[in-house]
């Protein structure tokens, strides 16, 4: 029987980080997050790992750049202020192309905002608030559980694609917990990382390493110009649009109505789904867990079919826009957003049976 | 190790990346380098000549104040005592 | 027996100062390039470029980072001691030095330049003094002078709009965590090899695990100071050096 343990989500963040190999973490305080970073602090000293509160989360994301650069697995995490302040890092890793995890828990905004939860940054998360054109692959967990399983997902991806990867949660999946099982998932065999800085001595050919962020502009192997470096950089992030889509559904197949949600308020749909379906009420789910790349495919075949998308969403309105790209215009799209708290409080959420009140007003 | 004995040294400066800032004429201790006004690099700069190289003792100060590593020094020495510049 | 001549080179460009094109990008009498020879010799004489792995900040000092043949990641501005600490935590048998100019380090790079004299990481900072923002055509920077005229003090510098020169070498000095904090410059022979002294000084503290090692140089900029290369030598000599003395603010072996 595999052992389980209550564990808290962000907790799980550091559980998982060390089960795919990662012993280097820079962080800085920020609620509603500080779980993570105060994990960190009491497991990596003693597995021989890297443990560095930085001055401001600017410092957090530049440390992970220069961690990033070595070839080591390392992560950091902050909360949505602090994202703000990471910006210019994450669009300059990505013009390095440097693996890396950044894990975002979302609170209440605008600027300072509530400590509590949300789901305001899906629009920071997705697109990207840095110089230039790059794209991160954004991760999104309902559960302790898959925080855990997608922190190993993301040390994956982002090795294999050597980008950064988003894992972005909020404040309740951070603070619940639940029942984890703790495991070492394996993706498959993953490239060498023969670019990693070492010292011109420890390099196997002997020749110097340069990590830059101004690719292209620097004229170097392999990309002599900058527009044949963005050329690679648009390849790469069509490819990953191609293969690493992922999203979960329920009760979809014979659905009039399909919910889109993800994190804590999937959770809260699902609820209103068996509600409805225990008034034979045609109503599905469908919850991405990529939310980039996002599954605008399959929203646009059930488009196709006649459906109707309810966006429910702790936020002003921010994934429904995704949903209407995926509609095309071919299918209603309606929006149940923070206003539907069930307190008009930065503590209030959106609860399964208001969401059930809004499928009853739809049909 | 007895000191090198140096015959003669020389002093070779290259037009291309030398910019004319004339800082290897400034700091030669002997004035064996100098900016007469009359030759130019390719570009346009004022190129340095040399004059006395016999008073030259290979020190190297005009290499180290040099910001376009243009000039190479090299001295003849009487076999056995070869350094690596 | 008759000894035959032979010719050798006595001295040239540095072997780990690479033979590239980058060179040429800087202006006719700018000092950066003294500075990384200087660097390169010092590495290479403390048997230590093998090594090295080299940060590099944003502006005129970063073309020499390119040109330079250590392993060397390329910072956002003002970052480079955020990866320095990251990469030597992670590598502490590397030598790790950040290359930096006075805009980089000490205006939009003073939280992380604080974090890490705070941290008392074990890295080594350089800063080229230039008293402007060279790359970007001319403007204030922290270092720049009183009454100083940059294209963003037209007037020249003025306490109440722009406050007074900082003195980083002084600063660095103050923190426990540093081993050893100069200035030198490179405006005559003699401050050419005082400065090479600090900066072999400095990466040795680095060597001996005592702390982080700072080195100022300053350096020249004639299109900017609209000077021309000697009459910048000058103004250093008259100016730059007076409101920034040279010397060693802090040189220990150990830190209790």
């Amino acid at each position: 029987m595999t052992e389980k343990i209550l564990v808290q989500g962000n907790e799980a963040v550091g559980l998982a980080a060390v089960s795919a190999g990662c012993l280097y973490f820079f962080g800085y305080p920020i609620t509603p997050q500080n779980e993570i970073p105060e994990w960190f602090a009491r497991e990596l000293p003693k597995r021989g790992g890297v443990f560095v509160q930085t001055e401001s989360e600017t410092g957090s994301i530049n440390m992970l750049y220069g961690a990033a650069s070595t070839g080591v697995r390392c992560i950091t995490s902050t909360s949505s202020p602090g994202w703000g302040l990471m910006q210019e890092g994450i669009s300059s890793i990505a013009g390095a192309e440097l693996p890396c995890v950044i894990v975002l828990v979302q609170r209440g905004g605008p600027g300072g905002g509530s400590i509590r939860h949300s789901q305001m940054d899906y629009m920071a998360a997705t697109r990207g608030g840095g110089g230039g054109g790059y794209k991160n692959i954004v991760l999104a967990p309902a559960s302790v559980q898959e925080v855990h399983d997608l922190i190993q997902l993301a040390f994956y991806l982002a090795d294999k694609y050597l980008n950064p990867v988003v894992m972005l949660s909020d404040g309740i999946i951070g603070q619940i917990a639940e029942n984890l099982e703790i495991k070492t998932i394996d993706f498959g065999p993953l490239p060498e990382k023969d670019w990693a800085v070492r010292g011109v001595g420890r390099q196997k050919d002997g020749k110097r390493r340069m990590i830059l962020h101004g690719r292209g502009v620097i004229a170097g192997p392999p990309y002599f110009t900058y527009v044949n470096f963005l050329d690679h950089l648009k390849e790469k992030y069509q490819k990953m649009a191609d293969t690493e889509v992922r999203y979960e559904t329920y009760q979809t197949d014979d659905a009039e109505i399909i919910l889109v949600a993800y994190g804590y308020v999937a959770r809260v749909a699902k609820e209103a789904v068996k509600m409805a379906r225990e008034q034979d009420l045609k109503v599905g789910l469908l919850r991405p867990i990529t939310l980039w790349p996002f599954p605008y495919q399959q929203i646009k075949e059930k488009a196709e079919l006649g459906c109707k998308f309810l966006a429910a969403e702790d936020s002003m309105g921010l994934l429904v826009d995704d949903v209407r790209i995926g509609v095309e215009g071919k299918a209603e799209v309606h929006l149940l957003d923070i206003s539907a708290r069930h307190m008009p409080t930065d503590g209030g959420m959106i609860l399964p049976g208001r969401v059930f009140q809004e499928i009853r007003r739809l049909l | 190790m007895a000191k090198a004995k140096m015959i003669k040294a020389e002093v070779v400066i290259d037009e291309v990346r030398c910019r004319g800032c004339r800082y290897c004429e400034k700091f030669c201790p002997r004035g064996c380098i100098v900016i007469r006004g009359d030759r130019f690099t390719p570009e346009g700069y004022l190129l340095p000549e040399i004059v006395d190289i016999e008073r030259c003792n290979a020190c190297g100060a005009c290499v180290w104040m040099c910001p376009s590593f243009a000039i190479d020094v090299y001295r003849w020495v009487e076999a056995g005592e070869a350094k690596a510049g | 027996m008759n000894n035959s001549i032979v010719k050798e080179r006595a001295w040239g460009r540095p072997e780990l100062c690479l033979d590239l094109p980058v060179w040429g990008l800087y202006c006719p009498g700018c000092q950066h390039p003294v500075g990384a020879r200087l660097i390169a010799e010092v590495l290479d004489e403390l048997g230590i470029a093998d090594r090295a792995i080299l940060i590099i900040g944003v502006g005129c000092h970063a073309f020499s980072g390119f040109a330079l043949n250590f392993d060397v990641v390329s910072s956002c501005h003002g970052r480079a001691p955020d990866l320095a600490t990251a990469v030597k935590r992670i590598h502490p048998d590397t030598i790790v030095f950040s290359l930096q100019g006075d805009g980089d380090c000490i205006a939009i790079g003073a939280g992380p330049f604080i974090g890490a004299l705070t941290r008392g990481e074990m890295i080594t900072i350089i800063m080229l003094n230039n008293t402007n923002y060279g790359t970007t055509g001319g403007q204030l920077a922290p270092t720049t002078l009183m009454e100083q005229r940059t294209t963003t003090t037209p007037e020249g510098r003025t306490a109440d709009r722009e406050g007074y020169p900082a003195h980083v070498a002084e600063l660095a000095a103050g923190f426990k965590g540093t081993a050893y904090s100069a200035r030198g410059a490179l405006n005559n022979l003699a401050n050419y090899k005082r400065t090479k002294k600090y900066i072999k000084t400095a990466f040795q503290k680095q060597i001996n695990n005592v702390g982080l090692s700072y080195v100022e140089v300053i350096s020249a900029c004639p299109p900017n100071w609209h000077l021309s290369p000697l009459e910048s030598l000058e103004w250093i000599e008259e100016k730059v050096i007076p409101e920034f003395p040279l010397g060693e603010f802090k040189n220990v072996d150990r830190i209790e």
